[in-house]
């Protein structure tokens, strides 16, 4: 009866949210434009909510708080790099959409295809920030099979559970597109705001009189929970400088943060959009208190079951509807996130490897094929959490060090003169062998820096000894294509 | 539109003191409103910096 009840919220509230989606482009023509881009015309408030809606996914609303339980001060690292990835996107955004207006791009690859003036290097990119997605994708799964087990009262079996959320939402992008994502945040940030509220403020106030109530409570028992440990330490004070850079960089490098920028109305919009969106960040803090809440409540959780932590509370002290209205939060944190990034994965590779290479000829081949491919990724990201259960952090984590590989690329793309293409891609093959080769021997941390920010060292030193060596800069308005 | 000077320099001080300054507070006293220095110095800059480039969209917009 529990389960029934809080479940039947969750299913009421995706439904409600899939046909506020649906209702937003109920009169929008899909063509390539319209489905990856919005067609451009998406203003200050609907971009606003979209940026928004991809920060605020299943990581934020649980692993955040399961890294403020698990870990106490690192996950500081996640309110710092936020604020910097705006800094950097008031002064990048704007150039990259100007280029984007004026040279028709449609995916991030293509800025890369069309700057460097090479197909291949935009292949490479596509291909790469496909495979960055899968485990961002899978981290959504992730999230989502918790949220359904937890709401479930433990009696629904997860992976059925998962494969109905998922395939929902994967038809939801399949049909709506990026506007319809847009407007399924809508709905998503008004109620995981509400959420945020009541884990951060309700339940520590409940429990210790007070957010600050719970944090006496965390040092009473754990004294060195909430500052940040030295420098050379597992997580301490250089990897948090370190992963804060690092990630703060990555950010806009996502595909779908890319289509994201592309589809701002202007140049205004996206600066104004800098300005503010850091003040959506500080809902992060709430979520830490919601975790150092749980640390103190339901201590003993181990691993990835902190990501669990404050959901738990929540099923063990609060009524199965208060339950319900949270999961359901949770669940749209999740699969309005995963539709933006479904669609991103399916529109590069429809792109900038279908189209590019002449596989598929017209706009309507290029949109069929994209809303093939958006199933496609979805299976593979199923397999992916279906085979290898990674923690939260852990898969974003993986992401982050790859996707950031294109930094340097985009930053030197805006130049006049620029490096040759195969300058940035020997540069970003060294990155990412640089980090399967730490992967392949566990390591995530090299003398306390991020090993994401080696890789990507080692990245800009290939690049700028190949382009040395070439010293045949493209220069602007070089033909498209090669 | 260039980066005009007055927008850098708004755009440099969030950023370091959200990253290369840390360390350099990484102290749990003292507490502001029950928070940690720490936690408190991220929090008012993360809020400061709509501050900070605000500033510096009024200087690129002229």
């Amino acid at each position: 009866m529990n389960a029934a009840i809080a479940l039947g919220i969750v299913a009421l509230v995706v439904v409600a949210t899939i046909a506020l989606g649906l209702f937003g482009v109920r009169k929008v023509a899909m063509d390539p434009q319209e489905f990856i881009v919005g067609g451009r015309r998406i203003g200050a408030l609907l971009l606003w909510l979209l940026l928004a809606g991809e920060i605020y996914t299943t990581f934020t609303f649980l692993g955040a708080a399961g890294w403020a339980y698990g870990k106490g001060a690192p996950a500081y690292y996640i309110l710092c790099y936020g604020a910097c990835a705006y800094i950097l996107s008031f002064f990048v955004a704007p150039v990259v959409h100007r280029l984007a207006r004026e040279r028709g791009y449609l995916t991030g690859p293509d800025f890369f295809a069309d700057r460097y003036g090479s197909r291949a290097l935009g292949a490479l990119v596509a291909l790469l920030g496909f495979l960055m997605l899968v485990p961002y994708v899978t981290l959504q799964l992730t999230g989502l099979q918790i949220l359904l087990h937890i709401a479930g009262y433990s009696v629904i079996d997860p992976v059925v559970a998962v494969a109905i959320g998922f395939f929902l939402v994967a038809l939801f992008t399949f049909a709506a597109g990026l506007r319809g994502a847009a407007w399924a945040s809508v709905a998503k940030d008004g109620l995981v705001l509400l959420g945020v509220l009541f884990a951060g403020l309700v339940l520590p106030t409940h429990f210790f009189g007070s957010p600050a109530g719970a944090l006496d409570a965390v040092l009473r028992d754990h004294p060195n929970w909430l500052t940040i440990a030295g420098p050379g330490a597992p997580n301490g004070i250089t990897w948090v400088v370190t992963t804060t850079i690092l990630t703060g960089c990555g950010f806009y490098m996502w595909p779908q943060s890319m289509a994201a920028v592309y589809s701002a109305r202007d140049e205004d919009t996206l600066r104004r959009n800098a300005v503010f969106l850091p003040l959506y960040q500080v809902m992060l803090l709430l979520v830490f208190f919601a975790g150092f809440t749980a640390l103190e409540v339901m201590p003993g959780l181990q691993g990835s079951a902190a990501d669990q932590s404050f959901m738990l509370v929540v099923q063990k002290y609060y009524s199965p509807s208060v339950l319900g209205f949270v999961a359901s939060a949770g669940t749209l944190a999740a699969l309005v996130p995963a539709a933006a990034q479904l669609l991103a994965a399916a529109s590069i590779v429809g792109k900038n490897v279908f189209a590019d290479y002449g596989i598929t000829r017209s706009a309507a081949a290029q949109t069929r094929t994209t809303r093939i491919l958006v199933l496609v990724v979805a299976l593979l990201a199923f397999a992916f959490w279906a085979l290898a259960k990674t923690t939260l952090v852990g898969l974003l984590l993986i992401g982050y060090n790859g996707i950031t590989q294109l930094f340097p690329g985009v930053i030197l793309g805006l130049a006049a003169r620029r490096p040759p293409a195969l300058a940035v891609g020997a540069g970003i093959i060294a990155g990412l062998v640089t980090l399967t080769a730490f992967a392949a021997r566990g390591v995530s941390q090299l003398a306390g820096v991020n090993t994401g920010l080696v890789a990507l060292a080692i990245n800009a030193a290939v690049l700028g000894i190949a382009s040395a060596l070439a010293r045949t800069p493209v220069r602007e308005g070089a033909p498209a294509g090669s | 539109m260039r980066p005009t000077s007055t927008a850098i320099v708004c755009a440099v001080i969030p950023a370091l003191a959200l990253t290369l300054a840390v360390p350099l507070v990484n102290r749990l006293e003292p507490r502001i409103l029950g928070l940690p220095f720490v936690l408190a110095w991220i929090v008012a800059w993360v809020l400061l910096t709509p501050a900070f480039l605000w500033v510096a969209y009024r200087s690129v917009r002229g």
